[in-house]
């Protein structure tokens, strides 16, 4: 049986065009993290760490401010990836949530 | 219990006899009741009740996989060999890591059932025998991670958030 010749049809790639996923997508969700008085600072710092893969430093900072301020924003996303990340810090049962930002 | 071989991916703990009993604290796990974990304070989420259904069933069936593990390592008695002290007992990280999630459940479940003391429970007026039984609780657990956490990061801790 003869084979058939089937046109390939690329997609037209424009080199002066990129997707920018973070411009192109709303980042205006906030993870905050709000303070129990039960959790351990330790504790709290390894789960930012471990979370969002930061060093110790800036996750001791957080921690700090949640422990000083009553709360933390820990991160400003667009909404799917906010909520992974109140997924992750809740497993660890730290008190986090989703906020809208304000327009 | 003190740990005696750090590597980065396995550890070696001693432990006595009463922190093998104690570390029997993880068999209250689920702690937390379900109920407890809100996606949001606000009421602007697209699709509110809908993710915070997602929420409840990723927790759900994470409290169901660490409650496996807490069963099985409960039910491995070969994981403690016996030594003169007390115990010797091996975890990788990742064991470490679903013991400390395992353990602030625990801790955080017991202070709930302080109804959530903002300052040192021991302080709070009227204790009881429950009341008691749930501070030894917190305190246990927190033993516990801490003793974890020096592991990962091999300092000394100290302090609640």
């Amino acid at each position: 049986m003869p084979a058939t010749a089937t046109p390939e049809v690329l997609p037209r790639i424009d080199p002066d065009r990129r997707t920018d996923s973070s411009a192109d997508l709303d980042s205006g969700y906030l993870v905050i993290c709000w303070d129990d008085p039960v959790n351990l600072m330790a504790y709290v710092t390894h789960v930012f760490q471990t979370v969002f893969g930061w060093n110790r430093q800036r996750a001791e900072r957080h921690m700090l401010e949640v422990h000083k301020n009553g709360k933390s924003l820990l991160a400003r996303e667009h909404l799917e990836k906010a909520e992974f990340y109140v997924h992750q810090l809740q497993k660890y049962n730290l008190h986090a949530t989703l906020e809208r930002d304000a327009p | 219990m003190i740990i005696i071989q750090a590597g980065p991916e396995h550890f070696r703990f001693e432990i006595s006899w009463e922190e093998k009993e104690l570390l029997n604290v993880i068999r209250l796990y689920p702690h937390v009741p379900a109920a407890h974990h809100r996606l949001t304070k606000g009421r602007r989420i697209p699709d509110g009740a809908e993710n915070q259904q997602l929420l409840e069933y990723a927790l759900q069936s994470q409290r169901e996989e660490n409650r496996q593990l807490v069963a099985a390592l409960l039910n491995e008695p070969a994981r403690f060999a016996e030594i003169e002290t007390g115990f010797r007992v091996d975890f990788t990280r990742g064991e470490i890591e679903w013991l400390l999630q395992v353990l602030n459940d625990v801790r955080v479940g017991s202070w709930i059932a302080l109804g959530s003391p903002a300052g040192h429970p021991e302080m709070q007026p009227g204790l009881s025998n429950e009341t008691l039984s749930h501070i030894m609780t917190m305190d246990v657990a927190g033993f516990f991670e801490m003793a974890f956490l020096h592991a990962l990061t091999g300092e000394p801790l100290t302090g609640d958030a």
